[in-house]
This record gives C-alpha cells, structure tokens and sequence, in this order.
C-alpha cells in the first residue's frame, strides 16, 4: 500500500495506536474466542460437577428432601430468553453492516430489556426453588448452575447496555462496528451455556444409582 | 536506524548434501574414532555401572523396616528394581554429555561474547531417529511392564494367590476398615463382628478389605504388604492382600486428615492360624458387638 | 505495508487519526489512582462489610452443620469486599465504565496510562506498558518466593528437630499447605509474568501486548489475591496442604476463605493473562516471523499460556464451590448431603496436573533459548523442540488420575493413565534431546545463566525418572503420600522450575533492569543452593523409600537421620538464596549499567536500546530468518567432504 495519504484516510484507524480498526477488530475476535474457551472450561467443571454427583447419589442424599425437584418451565423460559436476546443482537449487527445505525439502537435496546427481564426471571427462579441449597447435592447443583446463568446474564446485560448506548452516541459506524459482533458473538456462547444447564437440569432427577452406601457404614 | 534483520537465512550456510558420501560403515568407524565419541562412550558406561548398585540400594532401603511381607509388595520392589536398572542408561547417557559439555569441548571465560564460534550443527536425522526410537522403545517397556504388574498385583491383591504363589484355597478373611479422625477401626465380619484397633490377620491367608471413612479422606497404608487404599468419606474401597511373613508391621495414614494425621498409626500382626483362632476366641469372650 | 514502518508518536501526526473528545487531563480517573487508594478502599470497604455484616450475621449463628456458618459468611464478604474494593479504588472499572459511556481514550490517555512522564510512580499505578508490568511481576514473585522460602524454612526446623513438637500441628500443617501454594503460584508467574510481559513482546517485535489494559488488570488481580492468601495464617490457618482435599476443608478455620478467595481472583489473572498472552503471541508478531522463525522461548510462554487458560477454570470452580460449602452450606464436597470427595479431587488435578507443565515448560524453553547464545551454536533441532512442547501440552490434559490412582475412585482408570503418564516422558524426551543435542561439540562460554541450564538438565531427569516411578500404579501404591512423592516435586519445581526461572531471569536481567547482575557473588549463591537442594531431597528419597508419609510434624526413629540431613541441607539452600537475592537488590540498584546486547544474542529484544524506549522500536523490526544463525561450518564436514573428493578421486 503505497498511495500513503489518499489511502490512509479512507482505512479507519484506532485513536490509540494508530493501527486499522481492522487489524484491532480481528485481535480481539481472537480474545473473546479465548474468553470463551476459558469460560466453557468453567461452565464444563459445573455440568461435571451436577452429571457425577447424580450419577454417584452418594449417602442415597442426592434427591431434595420429599423429591420436590425443581419444575422444568422457567429452565426453558430462560433458555428462550437469552436466545431471543442473541437473536435481537445478531439483527441489530446485521443492520449496523448495511449502515443502519437505527436497527442496531433498536436491537441493543431490544436486547437489553429482554436479557434484563431474563435476570428478574433468574433471580426470581432462584428465590422461588423448593428446595435450600443446603438440602442434598441436588440443590446445590441445581443452585449453582442458576447462578452461573444469573452471572453470564449480568455481564451480557452490561454488555448489551454499553452497545445500546454506544450506538446511540453514534461511535459505531458501518465499518467500524467489530465491538457489537463481538458483544453477539459472546451471547451466542452465552445460549449454549445456558442450554446445556437447561438440558441437565430438566433431564436428570431422579439418581440412577439406588444402592449407594450408607455414610460410614458398610451397609448399603 | 534501521534495524530491518539482515541476518543470512538459515540455510545460506549449509553445503549441498554430497552425492557421493562414503559407505555408511565406513562413515560409522570415522565417528567412532573422534576423540570425543570415545570419551562420551567411555563415559557412559562407566556411569552406566555406576548407577546399577542403585538399584540394590532401593531395595535395601524398602526393606529396612521388614518387607516385603506379601507377594504384593514384592512385585513392587521387583518394578523399583526394574525400573532403576532400566533408566539407568538415560541417566549415563545425559549425565556423560553434560558432563563433557561442562568440562571436554572446552570452555571461554570472561566478560565478552567469545569471538570463536561452534560447529553449526542445525540437526542430525540419525541422532533424532535414534532417540526417538530408543526412548519410545524404553517407555513401551515400562508401560508394558507396568500394565502386567498391574493386572498380576490386582490379582494379587484379591486374594486368589497365595505366597508359593499356587493358587490359594483358602478362604478369604473379609475384614472392614474404618477409618477416622485419628484412628483406625478393624472389624471382622464373619468372626461376629469383633472389632480392634490393631489388625491381627493370620499368615497365607487372602484378606479381603473393604475401607471407608466416617469423617474426611483417610489412606489406608500397611507399609511392608505394599497395601495402600484411599478411605473415602461415603463411598467404600477395597483392596487386599495375602500377608506371607510373620511379625509386626506399620499401617499409617497416608492422607492428610487433619491435626493429627501424624499419629494416625497402628500396627499389624501377622500370626498363625492357631495364634489367630485364639485370639478371635478371646476377643469374641470379651466383646461381642 | 510501508505505513507501519513510522515512529508511533509520528503516526498520529502523519496519519491524522482522528481522535476523540479529551475529557479533563490525560489519564482521567486514573490520574488519582493507585495503589494507595486501591489499598484504602479495600480496607474501608471490607471493614464496612464487616461491621455491617457482624449486625447482620451474629458471631455465634449456626446451622445443622456448621458450628460456624455465620463467621464464614462474614469473612468470606469481608474477603470479597477487599478484592472488590482495592480493584474500584486501583482504577480497573474505570475503562469498562468509560466504554459503556461511550467516552473513548484517546491518544494522550493512553500515553498517559502507558507511564508517561510519571517516572517511578508508574510502577505503582494501572500502568498498561508490558515493561512495567513485566517488573511488577518479577518482584511480587520475588516476594511470594521470599515468604515460600521462609515457610520451608519453617518446615525443615519442625522435621529436624525430631525430639519434640516445636509448632503445633495445627500451624504445622497451615505452613506446609502455605507453602506449597505460595510457591505454585509463585512459580506459575515467575516466567510468564516478567519474562512473558517484558521480554516475550520485544522477542516478537511488538509494541506491546495486545491488551495493555487487561495487562494491569491480570496483575493487579494478583496482588489483590495474595493477602487474602498470607492471611490465612493469622485467621487459624488452611492446615490442609495445598490440594486442600473436601470435605477436610470444611473443618479448617476461617483461614480457608483466605485461599479460597485467593485462588478464585487469581485464577481470573491468569485467565486474563492467558487471553493476552496467546492473542499477542498470535497476532502481533513482527513482519516476516513465520512460526518457523518464532524464538523457541515464545513458543514455551504460548504452551503455558494455553495450558493455564483451558485447565484454570477447573482449579477455580472446584474452590468457587467449596466455598459454597463453606459459607453457605451446600453439598458438593460433604458426603453425607450427597457430595463426593471424588469430584473435588478431579476437579483439581483436572489443573493440578497441567499446572505442573505451566511452570515446566517456560523454564525449559528460556533456557533453550539462552544456551544456544553461550553455546555460539544453533538451536539443535528446532522442530523436535516445538514438536516436545507441543506433546506434552496434548497429553498434559489426559493425565490427571495419576494423582489418583489410590482413591478407589476408578481403579480400572489404573491402566490408561498409566499408559498416558508414561508416554509424556516421549516429547519431554525431545527437549532433553534439543539440550544435548545443542550442547554436541560446542564450547561453552561459562556464565551463570549457562551453568543453570546443566543444573537443571541434570535436576530434570532425577525428577522425572521418579516422576515415571511414581506413574507406575504399582510402584504408586508404596510411594503415594510418601516423602518420595515430595522428593520427585521437588526435583522438579525447585531443580527445573526455580532453577530454571534463576538462570532465564539472570539471562534477562540486563536488558529488564538496565543493570549487569553481580554474576560472583550471584554464581556463589546459586552453587550453594544447588548443592544444599542436592543433599535435602536426595535424602528425601530415601525417607520416602523407607516409607515415611508426607505432611506429618513426627515421625518413626528410622526417618530421623535422613531428616537430619535434609534439614541440613535445607538451611544451605536458604543461605545460598539469600547469597543470590542480595546479588539481584544490590545489582538491580548499584550495578553496572548494561550494554544493550552483552550478550550477543541475535534475538530481537537485544537488538533494541537499554532501557527500552516506550514504544520498544523506533522502527519496526521485520524478520528474514530464525535467531539461531550462530556458528561457523563444521570442521568435521570439511573433512568428511574432503573424504569425499577423494572417493570421487578413487572411484574416477
Ligand atoms: C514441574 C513440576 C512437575 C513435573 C514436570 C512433573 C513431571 C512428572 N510427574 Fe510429577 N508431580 C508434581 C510436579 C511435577 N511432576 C507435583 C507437584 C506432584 C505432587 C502433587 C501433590 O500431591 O502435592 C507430582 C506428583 C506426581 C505423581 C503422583 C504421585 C502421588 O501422589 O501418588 C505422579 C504419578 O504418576 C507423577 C508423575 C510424573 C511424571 C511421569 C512426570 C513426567 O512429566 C516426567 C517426564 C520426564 C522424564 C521421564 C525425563 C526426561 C526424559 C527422557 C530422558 C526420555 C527417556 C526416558 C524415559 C522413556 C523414561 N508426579
Ligand atoms: C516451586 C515450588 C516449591 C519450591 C521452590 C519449594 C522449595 C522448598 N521446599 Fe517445598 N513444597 C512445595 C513446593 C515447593 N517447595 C509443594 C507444592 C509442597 C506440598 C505441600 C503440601 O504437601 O501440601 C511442598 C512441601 C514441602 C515439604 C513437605 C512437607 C510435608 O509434607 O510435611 C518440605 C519438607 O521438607 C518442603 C521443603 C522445601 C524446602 C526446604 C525448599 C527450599 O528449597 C526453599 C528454598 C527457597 C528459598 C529460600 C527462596 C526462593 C528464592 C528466592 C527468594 C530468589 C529467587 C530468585 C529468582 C527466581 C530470580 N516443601
Ligand atoms: Cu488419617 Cu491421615
Ligand atoms: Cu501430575
């Protein structure tokens, strides 16, 4: 790239370090994949955690006390909740690409409220379980799971309102939007996390194992 | 100002590999008789010996405090064995060339980078096949070793030999093991549940335990049988063991389980039958849980 | 792509990067931060809590459980509040707050945050600039080595003197636990924090990291974390070594929250550091450095990079949920609600064992990397070097079980981790082979960081002989929770890991503190301490041969004399540290002032000024070959050519 002035003035470039937006665009799509990564080991250690503890049923203590399970709706209303949120960001992405700044206000504006009725839900589910979480390894699972979702959502709701109102300032232009891919793409993620705790929580309940030892005993 | 590298390529240096190269074998004697090779070779198998008596020296380490008291534990002591003479040659042979490194190809002193440069030797296909090939070839031993030995002591460990290693007849004593902050709980199940804190087992005959815990991880040691099992808090382990040597030996926590994990300890006796039925007799006159 | 070739204070001139609005001073918010203020909100907002707290929560409360679950709740948030506290006041949510308002940074903030013009002030501060990060690093871990060295210390008076207790077990035990988790995480950073910041971007031909910002944040994060750590032993202590096995740790005393909430915010810095690392690695190298021409280092801080950002979470939610246990009383971990001890011990040596390979293989590819320079040799066989590290990152993830082969938990698990366990000692082969193979026929130019290089070559390979003892189930069956166990460790920590930090950090020294480190008396220091760690752990192995468990304060008569001797042995090593720490702080302040290559190295970081400029390079290095062209023709081929003139001679 040779033709110095005219060119450089069409490439947009980053206020700090001079370098293109592009340049910076794809070192952080590197570092959210990262991000990512690290965050999925983690949500693994949880799902782990819930599947072998159901799987063991150790003390016959897995199940809360009179098998009051949670019920399966508010999973999957979370579930949907957080897809819809993502669903809303990507359009609004997809708006910004065409160079239209209102369908990204729109969507992120969108997306914020729907991610923030999702949390009221998630809190709400999780002062509603009927069980404690000191009631057996069900409810200890079952409650950590919730709040890894309520945490995930926390950060996306963050992140949906910086972009809404990033928009709004008018610093995302259409060549120049790589904040609110990224921004998606972390929610993508965020679905499939919230799914997977989804799909176990409402799969498995009642333990497998039905002659566990009794605790210090060589009794079953 | 600029400092654009303007270092030759890698491969500027390199002469163009000879199409006419000498025989092999012919090649293979010139190598051998460079000085250093001899020396290094030298050094090797004088550090090869060396290091053998190792071998002796673990066993009579292991053995210090009795053992090995079971089939079990000789096995182990047998892949101790095994296991040092094997990697002794590793050692000799790294142990050589740092050794001649250090002190044979010579050294440069003082404050500023040596003007004389070494040999550019980038890689040597012969040097790196021939490790590979031979470290490989080593670990495919000890894996194989090890995964017999595991089968044999697992065998073992469950009572179906006993020391002449025949087959063993007789029956298996089940014994439970408790274990808790800080003390170690045998019970006999099919001798009315007598209980004791030290396991008095006969000789030759497979024990069979079965471990658990009613407080944190314990480890269940009997040091000279070679027995080591995790006592786990909710769930029950088993091993086993058939004892062959009379006389007492240490059983120690090998878990850390709090205050006084140091003296969880206590000791097995390994007696004859009649020794055995005896003291059974007694225990069971005395307390019968 | 000439348009990068400028001086960066030129480009925005030149290039007339439109900036945006300059809201007050350069800096903004962070001009009033640091961590002074971060260490006063902190104190504030945790002694707030736990005012607050203690009204809310009696001292007394309990539950059905837990003699204590109220006190644990309490210093558990007092915890939290400190680390939450010292980040708000230190600065590190004033860009978050700033993006999510949509006031963008512009050039001159971050020049700013980067330390200009705030001369030694900067090392106290959010500072983003990689070097200055690189020596927060290098002295925390100092710091953390120093209080790891004092607790062994410890430990080795206590096992010494057989005759009686000198500490109790309770603080024996806490010390033990202390120290080893105060020297893994010291261990963990002391390469990839001084060395992968200051050094691994100049070695690349980097401006700086690619994400300065959470370059401070991963570092602060970790000075957050170790007072919560060093805590614990005024608040009752961890007494449960430093895997901390559940349900043991829900009886510790209030001290446990300590670690927990250590580990948990460190766990965040690495992860963080990890992220940066990888994407710096990744992205910004110099024109013209392909992967065939990346230093060998590079590609060891990238393999500890990965390792550390994939297995860190496990370490992280596997002591998340055990202070769950703790303080609010669920059950993952206590087996009579339904918990496993199993899961607990998964989750951590799902990390454990990968962590041990973060601190292994930064220290061997430094020292790869340096010894070709005194060895005026090139690397032996770069690709088996690349091809050893990249085999023992795969496997280092499918080996964990073989810290738990004896917990009944899967015993069949035995036989292929026995197999995975022992195919490891393949590609860790290739790295012992790339050093002898570098060492073949050169002539060794002898300075201290090329004498640390056969110190550890020769630790490496007593550790992982033991180490393949130890990967053996049957073997393990006699020497798991023994003194041999210990022994292997530290052979390998200490023998490969501090030794190895020693020499790449001496390596180094020069071009990070401008300063020449004093190599007679450092040299002294660190051949005392080699020979001390000889004498300590080899007689170790011999206690665990005789069958002494780990972690007990008293013991059999037949261990005494080993101890003996490795208690020895161990106040040599101590002398021999304080030796070589006295050379580092009276070099690093009244040395010589270095030239900007004594060493002659052909890597990029030495080809820039001492002390680097801000920007690291005036101009941006491009790359048309690997740093390993040192070396004249071998004299052998000449005569082997000569040989072969004559065979055409004869043949013709
Ligand atoms: C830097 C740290 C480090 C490193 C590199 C290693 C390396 C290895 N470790 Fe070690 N280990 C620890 C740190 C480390 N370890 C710690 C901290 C613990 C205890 C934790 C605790 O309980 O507190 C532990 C415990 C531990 C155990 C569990 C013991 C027990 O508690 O029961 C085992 C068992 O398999 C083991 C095995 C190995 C093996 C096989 C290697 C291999 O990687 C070694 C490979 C290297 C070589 C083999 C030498 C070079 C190779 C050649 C010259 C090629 C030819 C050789 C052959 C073919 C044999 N280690
Ligand atoms: C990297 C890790 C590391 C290091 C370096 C050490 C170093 C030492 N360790 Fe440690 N140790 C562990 C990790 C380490 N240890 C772990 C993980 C455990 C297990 C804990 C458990 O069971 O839970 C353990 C346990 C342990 C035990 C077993 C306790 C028991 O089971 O009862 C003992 C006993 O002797 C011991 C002794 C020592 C000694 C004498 C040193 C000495 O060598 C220390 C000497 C060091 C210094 C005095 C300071 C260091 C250096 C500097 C200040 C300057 C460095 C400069 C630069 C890098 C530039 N250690
Ligand atoms: Cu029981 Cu240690
Ligand atoms: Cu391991």
């Amino acid at each position: 790239m040779s033709t110095t002035t005219t060119s450089s003035q069409t490439i947009v470039r980053s206020a700090t370090t001079g370098e293109p937006v592009t340049t910076t665009a794809r070192r952080n799509r590197l570092g959210i994949w990262l991000c990512i990564v690290s965050d999925a080991t983690g949500t693994v250690a949880l799902l782990i955690s819930y599947v072998y503890l159901w799987s063991l049923n150790v003390n016959s203590a897995w199940a809360p006390p009179k098998d009051r399970f949670a019920p399966d709706l508010p999973f999957w209303l979370i579930v949907a909740g957080v897809v819809l949120a993502a669903a809303a960001m990507w359009w609004g992405v997809h708006g910004m690409g065409k160079g239209d700044r209102w369908q990204l206000i729109l969507a992120s504006a969108l997306s914020s409220i729907i991610v923030l009725v999702t949390f009221v839900g998630q809190i709400v589910q999780l002062s509603t379980f009927p069980f404690a979480i000191t009631e057996g390894a069900y409810a200890s699972a079952t409650f950590w799971l919730a709040i890894g979702t309520a945490i995930h959502l926390s950060v996306v709701l963050f992140l949906t309102v910086a972009i809404m109102n990033r928009t709004r300032v008018g610093l995302f232009t259409q060549n120049n939007h790589s904040h609110v891919r990224l921004v998606a793409m972390w929610m993508t993620w965020v679905c499939v996390a919230v799914l997977l705790g989804a799909v176990v929580t409402t799969t498995m309940k009642v333990s497998p194992n039905t002659n566990s030892p009794t605790f210090g005993t060589f009794s079953d | 100002m600029s400092i654009v590298d303007e270092r030759p390529t890698a491969e500027a240096d390199e002469p163009e590999e000879p199409t006419n190269r000498p025989e092999p074998s012919y090649r293979l004697r010139e190598w051998l008789s460079r000085p250093y090779v001899r020396h290094i070779l030298i050094l090797f198998v004088i550090l090869t010996l060396a290091v053998i008596p190792a071998a002796w020296l673990v066993l009579h380490f292991m053995n210090l405090s009795g053992a090995p008291a079971s089939a079990v534990m000789y096995e182990i002591e047998r892949t101790m064995f095994v296991f040092t003479l094997a990697s002794a040659p590793v050692m000799a042979i790294t142990a050589a060339i740092l050794l001649y490194s250090l002190l044979g190809w010579g050294r440069v002193r003082g404050e500023e980078p040596p003007m004389q440069e070494s040999p550019a030797i980038r890689s040597n296909p012969i040097a790196i096949v021939g490790w590979i090939s031979a470290t490989s070839l080593l670990a495919a031993f000890l894996v194989i070793w090890g995964l017999v030995e595991l089968a044999n002591i697992t065998a073992l460990s469950n009572g179906t030999t006993s020391a002449n290693e025949q087959p063993n007849t007789a029956k298996p004593l089940d014994i439970n093991v408790t274990g808790q902050q800080w003390v170690w709980t045998f019970e006999y199940p099919d001798q009315q549940s007598i209980t004791s804190d030290v396991l008095v087992v006969p000789i030759d005959v497979p024990l069979y335990f079965n471990v658990t815990s009613k407080d944190v991880i314990h480890n269940f040691w009997v040091v000279e049988l070679g027995v080591k099992i995790d006592a786990n808090p909710g769930a029950i382990t088993n091993t086993g063991v058939t004892p062959n040597k009379l006389g007492n030996f240490n059983i120690r926590c090998a878990e850390l389980c709090g205050l006084h994990h140091a003296y969880m300890e206590t000791q097995i006796k390994v007696v004859t039958q009649d020794q055995f039925d005896a003291w059974v007799r007694e225990m069971g006159g005395k307390k019968f849980v | 792509m000439s348009t990068d070739v400028i001086l960066t204070t030129d480009i925005h001139e030149q290039m007339g990067v439109p900036q945006p609005r300059q809201r007050g001073k350069a800096g903004g918010f962070l001009r009033h931060t640091n961590v002074l203020t971060g260490s006063a909100l902190g104190i504030i907002l945790s002694v707030v809590t736990y005012a607050i707290g203690s009204k809310l929560v009696p001292w007394g409360t309990q539950n059905e459980d837990y003699s204590q679950v109220g006190l644990n709740a309490l210093v558990g948030a007092t915890y939290v509040a400190w680390v939450i506290g010292f980040m708000i006041g230190i600065g590190a949510f004033a860009g978050p707050v700033r993006w999510m308002m949509g006031h963008d940074i512009t050039h001159d903030d971050s020049e700013y945050l980067a330390g200009k013009g705030q001369g030694k002030w900067k090392y106290w501060k959010y500072t983003t600039d990689h070097k200055v990060v690189g020596l927060q690093y290098l002295v925390m871990a100092l710091v953390l080595l120093g209080f790891g060295g004092f607790f062994a210390m410890l430990i080795r008076t206590e096992l010494g003197v057989t005759w009686s207790e000198v500490f109790d077990p309770n603080f024996y035990n806490s010390i033990v636990g202390t120290h080893g988790i105060v020297m893994i995480i010291a261990m963990i950073i002391v390469i990839a924090g001084p060395l992968g910041n200051f050094i691994m971007p100049l070695m690349i031909g980097a401006r700086d990291m690619a994400f300065p910002r959470l370059n401070a944040l991963s570092f602060w994060l970790l000075f957050a974390a170790v007072p919560p750590l060093l805590s614990n032993l005024l608040l009752g202590g961890i007494r449960d070594g430093w895997t901390v096995y559940q349900p043991l740790g829900t009886q510790a005393p209030i001290g446990m929250i300590g670690y927990q909430i250590c580990i948990i915010t460190f766990a965040f810095s690495t992860g963080i550091a990890g992220v940066n690392l990888i994407t710096t690695i990744v992205t910004m190298r110099a024109r013209g450095m392909t992967w065939n021409r990346v230093p060998i280092f590079v590609i060891g801080i990238l393999a500890a990079a990965i390792m550390g950002l994939v297995w860190f979470p496990m370490f992280q939610y596997s002591q998340v949920l055990a202070f769950s246990d703790k303080v609010v009383g669920s059950s993952f971990f206590i087996p009579q609600e339904g918990g496993s001890v199993w899961l607990y011990e998964n989750l951590f040596w799902l990390l454990g064992h990968p962590e041990v390979y973060v601190i292994l293989v930064p220290a061997m590819a430094g020292l790869l990397e340096l010894m070709v320079v005194f060895l005026r040799k090139p690397l032996f066989s770069y690709k088996v070097a690349v091809a050893g590290i990249a085999g023992i990152v795969g496997l280092s993830s499918v080996v964990w079980v073989h810290h738990m082969y004896l917990t009944g938990w899967a015993p069949s698990a035995g036989y292929p981790f026995m197999l995975s366990t022992e195919l490891i000692s393949i590609p860790f082969g290739f790295l012992v082979l790339v050093m002898l193979g570098t060492m073949w026929r050169g002539k060794v130019w002898s300075r201290l960081p090329m004498m640390t290089v056969y110190a550890v070559l020769w630790c490496n390979i007593i550790g992982g002989i033991t180490g393949v003892y130890l990967s053996d189930v049957p073997v393990d069956q006699y020497m798991h929770g023994s003194m041999f166990v210990v022994a292997h460790f530290h052979f390998m920590l200490m023998g490969v890991g501090l030794f190895g930090a020693i020499g790449t950090i001496t390596y180094w020294f020069p071009k990070m503190t401008g300063k020449m480190l004093n190599e007679r008396i450092g040299s002294i220091g660190f051949w005392v301490a080699f020979f001390g760690f000889q004498v300590t752990f080899g007689s170790m192995f011999i206690a665990g041969l005789q069958g002494q468990p780990r972690r007990v304060l008293q013991f059999d008569n037949a261990f005494e004399i080993s101890n003996w001797i490795s208690t020895i042995g161990a106040y040599t090593i101590g002398v021999g540290m304080l030796i070589f720490l006295y050379a580092i702080i009276t070099s690093w302040r009244i040395g010589t002032i270095a030239p900007a290559n004594p060493w002659g190295s052909k890597t990029l970081e030495w080809q820039t000024e001492t002390p680097v400029p801000l920007d690291n390079f005036p101009v941006l290095p491009v790359v048309t070959s690997d740093p390993y062209g040192y070396g004249v023709p071998d004299p052998y081929d000449a005569i082997e050519r000569k040989m072969t003139d004559e065979n055409v001679k004869v043949g013709a």
